[in-house]
Formats: C-alpha cells, structure tokens, sequence
C-alpha cells in the first residue's frame, strides 16, 4: 500500500526540475560570484587569480565608501524615523472602527506597485517645472528647488519616496499583530482606569514586540535591497550623492565591464546583510524574554 | 463632545495619510489628460479645461506602451504559473512521498535561496544569460523569474500540504490511484488556496521587476512594462501628459487585481516576509 508513495521515478520527475532550476540560478550564481570575486575577469582578457585586491580596493574605493555611507543613511532613516511611525499609524487604525478596512488596503497600495513606476510617478512631483511640490512653494511665492539635482536634497527625496511605497506594507504586518491580541486583555486595563495613549504605550507595543523586531529586521534587509528606486530616479547622481552599494555594483559592472570587482562588491553586500542581521538577532532579539498571552 | 473630538483625532490623522498616498495618483491621472505642459503647471490639481484622450491613443500605439504592456503580461504570467506548477510538484513529493530523509536534506537546501538576497546575484546571472546564448531573448527573464520564486513558493506550498490528512490519500491508494493521479485529483485542488496566494505574489513579483529585465533585455520590441516605462520617459521627457498616461497604463491593471484581490494579496506578500 505504500509502494505507490514510494516510486522513485515520480519522485525524481517531481523534485529533480526545481533543485535543477534552482541550482543553476542560484546556487550556481552564488559560488562564482565567489569565483569571480578573487579574480579581474572583464569580460575580455583571461581571468586571472588576484587574490584578496577586489576586496582591499573596495574599502579604498571613496566612491563604494560613499555608497555604503549612504546605505548607513537609509537603514538609519528607515529604522529611527520610519518605524516609530509605523507603530503610530498601526495602533491608530487598530483603534478605529469605521473605515478600518479603507485605510489598510489604501495605506497598503503603494506596495504592491512597481518601484520604477513609483520612481517616476514621484519624479514628476518632484519636477523643478511642473512638479506638484513646486507648483505649491510656486504659489507660495518660493524658489523652486531641484530635488532630484541637488547634492542636499536628492536622497532625502529618495528616502522619502522609499517611505511612501514600503510604510504601508509594514503597518499592515504590525496592524494584524495588534488585532490579534485577545480583547480581554484590553477591556481589563479599561476598567483599570487607563487611557488610550497609556494602553497603546504599556500594553500594545510590549505585546507587539516580536513583530515589531521583524519589522526592524525587515527594513535592515530592505534598506540593503534599495536599487531600482535610485537607478530609476537619479541613476546614483548627482556626484554619487544616492548612489547605493547595489546601485553602484551594478554600474561597475554593466558600464566599466569589471565583473570581477562587481562580484566582489556584491559579496561585501552579502556580507554586511548577514552579519547586520545576526547581529540584530543576537544583541536585541535574543536578550528580550518571550511575550506570551 | 469632547468624546467626538477624541474619537476624531485618530481619522484626522489617517485622513492626512491617505491624503499623502492617493494624491500623486490624481495628480498623474489628471496630468494625463491634459493638453500641455503649461495646463499642468498652472493647476496641477485643477480638473483639466478639456479632457484630452489622444493622449492614451497615442501612448499606447505609437509609445509602444501595448508592446511592453504584453510582453510584461505573459511572462509574468507564464514564469509565475510554471514556479507554482513546478513548486507544487515538488512540495508534493517532500512533503507526501515517503523519502522521509532526503526529503528534509532537500527541503533545507531549498531554504538557503531565501537568505540570499537577489541583487547578491546580478551579476553572476548575467555572466550566466550571456553563457547560456540567452542574453536579449525572454528566456532570460522567464528562467531568473521562475527560479526566484521557487524557495518562497516551496516553503508556503510545503507548509499547507502537510496539514492534509493523511487518510484521503490512504482512501485514494486502497481506490487503486496511481500517485499522479493523485497528485493532480485530490492533493492538488485541496491545495488551491495556497496555490492562489504563491501565484499572485509570484505575479506582482515579476510584473514589477525592474533590474534584470533593464540589463538583459536591449531590444526594445521584447521590453517589459517596467524598463520600457523608464525609456518611454527618458525619450518624452517634455511631454509630461504622455509620460503620465504610460504611468496610468501599468497602474491600473495592478489596481484593478488589487480592487478584487487585497485580502488575498495582503495575505500572501505579509506570509512571505513573516515566513522568511
């Protein structure tokens, strides 16, 4: 009777596709951007073994510098400033009755769209000429400012747009951990005399913590994964001011041809994404006793 | 009174926030079918004095928008059903045939993908389209797509299959079933929500993707919606209605599935991030 869940040849026929596909675009990938890395292959010339020297040029490299500074920069913005924020906003909704469903699946939209679009769309309302935020301070009487083309504004206009399209996302995570807590749990400290702002700062967010630590968790990775937005915005400039580690790999890679450095840029970013969320593991996650209700 | 007033202050906020989110849109989709530059400029919120539907014709033919829009269209559906496809197969096979061990060995295996993060990969895959003679061709976003979504898809699939009792399939084999059979009549229809949930956000996933298909792809008659949106831009640069008529194109299609969707959607893409 169990033979029939025991025929090899299916087994094979229903797994051997996946590992293979998966191998070859992933694994396969992985070990010779490894290969890659510890040589100068570009495309044209021989390869030739160089050792540890992509690595040693990358942290002397002022332009990757910069770009991992700016990377610093978004994880600090995201973490510091968007997070708080999404708290905020989660327990508001989790508090209303009428239109909840509205402002979750409004807040949540942006998510869900292309980044390119959003880089565009958002593009525009940054236009010097027609822009949206410039036709305000127009009829304000002010200058126009050239977001996307001014050292000191152009990554905060890409922080921005980033926060636009990915808060909603994780107000939705922290939104569905905040209603899944028991009821009674609240009614008591209601009866107990405390008001909606000690509830939310005593009760909910302590109960939410794990989630909240995902969330932090999350945005590290996603302030890591930040690319297209800046590629499709301002493609890196002006003068490296939004260029990210990826952003910059990339170009190192697709317009100078140097595949070898951009494999060992790509490794220094997988690098500092495994130890940045380890660390957060170990340091935060790891010291806080579980929550249980 | 004072009661209201506290119960209005979360709204208010909320408001300014959907304020801040839909208010790009109604800027684009107003901008779309005004005449010109200046009319946008001059009330960029105003309802345009006529309303101009050239715009979509033209953004549409002469644009190219109907080109990249079906392109995008069928590979992102195309890779997203044949991940699920092969997804399910293989969920099946680990999590109900009975090669307990290497099941397992095969399972974790399969997890790794999810540590890595895909612009990790960029630029072996690309040396790897160019080795493989698929460089500029679909195949080589259909095979990255299709291969990218297999851990998450597994790990979900995987997750919902075990929960099936394992009675059904004792009463199908003492019915006489062959596992194929099986497979495809009774494990599989039981597994369609979670197939529904991998396949949307396998969709989404590629429908959006922006890095590979910009750099594997140069032709423009085989571009997808998202890199062929950035070229429409950089070649109309001044023709700001147009621009935003390309934007109302691959919005809406994404909004629409959104409208009869969300729960679905939310679902799935939150999974996603929670499990890994």
């Amino acid at each position: 009777m169990r033979a029939t869940l025991k025929n090899p040849y299916i087994y094979l026929l229903f797994v051997l596709p996946t590992i293979a596909l998966y191998f070859l675009f992933f694994i396969y990938p992985m070990l010779t951007s490894f290969y890659y890395g510890f040589t100068n292959y570009n495309g044209l010339n021989t390869q030739d073994f160089i050792g540890l020297d992509n690595f040693v040029n990358a942290f002397q490299d002022p332009d990757f510098r910069n770009s991992i500074l700016n990377n610093i920069y978004i994880l600090l913005f995201s973490c510091c400033i968007q997070v708080p924020l999404i708290v905020i906003f989660s327990l508001l909704i989790s508090n209303v009755k009428r239109l909840q469903g509205f402002y979750k699946t409004t807040v949540f939209m942006p998510s869900i769209l292309s980044t390119s679009v959003i880089g565009i769309l958002w593009g525009y309302i940054y236009d010097p000429d027609v822009g949206l935020i410039n036709s305000i301070l127009k009829s304000l009487g002010l200058e126009p400012i050239y977001f996307l083309a001014d050292m000191k504004w152009a990554l905060w206009s890409i922080l921005i747009t980033n926060a636009w399209q990915w808060m909603g996302f994780y107000i939705v995570l922290i939104l569905a951990a905040i209603l899944a807590i028991p009821r009674d749990i609240e009614e008591a400290a209601m009866i107990d005399g405390a008001t909606g702002v000690q509830r939310a700062w005593y009760l909910t967010v302590p109960l939410i913590k794990p989630v909240i630590n995902v969330v932090i968790m999350l945005s590290i990775a996603g302030a890591l994964r930040v690319v297209d937005i800046v590629l499709v915005m301002t493609g890196g400039g002006p003068a490296g001011a939004t260029d990210v580690m990826a952003s910059y790999m990339v170009n190192q890679a697709i317009k100078y041809g140097d595949y070898g450095y951009g494999s060992a840029l790509s490794i220094i970013i997988f690098a500092i994404a495994l130890v940045l969320t380890a660390l957060y593991q170990i340091v935060i996650v790891r010291r806080q006793e579980k929550v249980e209700y | 009174m004072a009661a209201n007033v506290r119960k209005s202050i979360p709204h208010l906020m909320m408001l300014v926030y959907v304020v801040i989110i839909l208010a790009p849109f109604l800027f684009i989709l107003f901008s779309s079918f005004k005449s010109s530059n200046i009319e946008i400029a001059a009330h960029p919120f105003g309802l345009p004095d006529k309303w101009v539907f050239d715009n979509y014709k033209e953004a549409w033919v002469k644009a190219k928008i109907n080109v990249y829009f079906f392109n995008s269209l069928y590979l992102a559906v195309s890779a997203a059903v044949v991940g699920v496809l092969m997804a399910a197969a293989t969920s099946f096979a680990l999590t109900r045939m009975k090669f307990k061990r290497t099941s397992a060995a095969i399972y974790q295996f399969v997890l790794i993908g999810m540590l890595i993060p895909g612009n990790v990969l960029f630029i072996a895959q690309y040396l790897l389209v160019t080795d493989l003679h698929i460089l500029n061709t679909h195949w080589s976003l259909f095979l990255p797509y299709t291969a990218g979504a297999l851990p998450f898809s597994v790990l979900l699939i995987a997750a919902f299959m075990r929960a099936i009792p394992n009675e059904l399939e004792e009463a199908a084999i003492v019915d006489g079933m062959g596992v194929l059979r099986m497979f495809a009549q009774v494990i599989l229809p039981l597994t369609v929500p979670a197939l529904v949930t991998v396949f949307i956000v396998n969709f989404l996933g590629n429908w959006n993707e922006y890095l590979l298909s910009f750099f594997f792809i140069s032709k423009d008659a085989l571009r997808t919606l998202p890199t062929g949106m950035v070229q429409f831009r950089d070649a109309f640069q001044m023709n700001y209605a147009l621009v935003c008529t390309g934007i109302v194109f691959s919005v809406v299609p994404v909004l629409v599935i959104y409208m009869f969707l969300q729960r679905k959607i939310i679902e799935g893409l939150t999974a996603g991030s929670v499990k890994g």
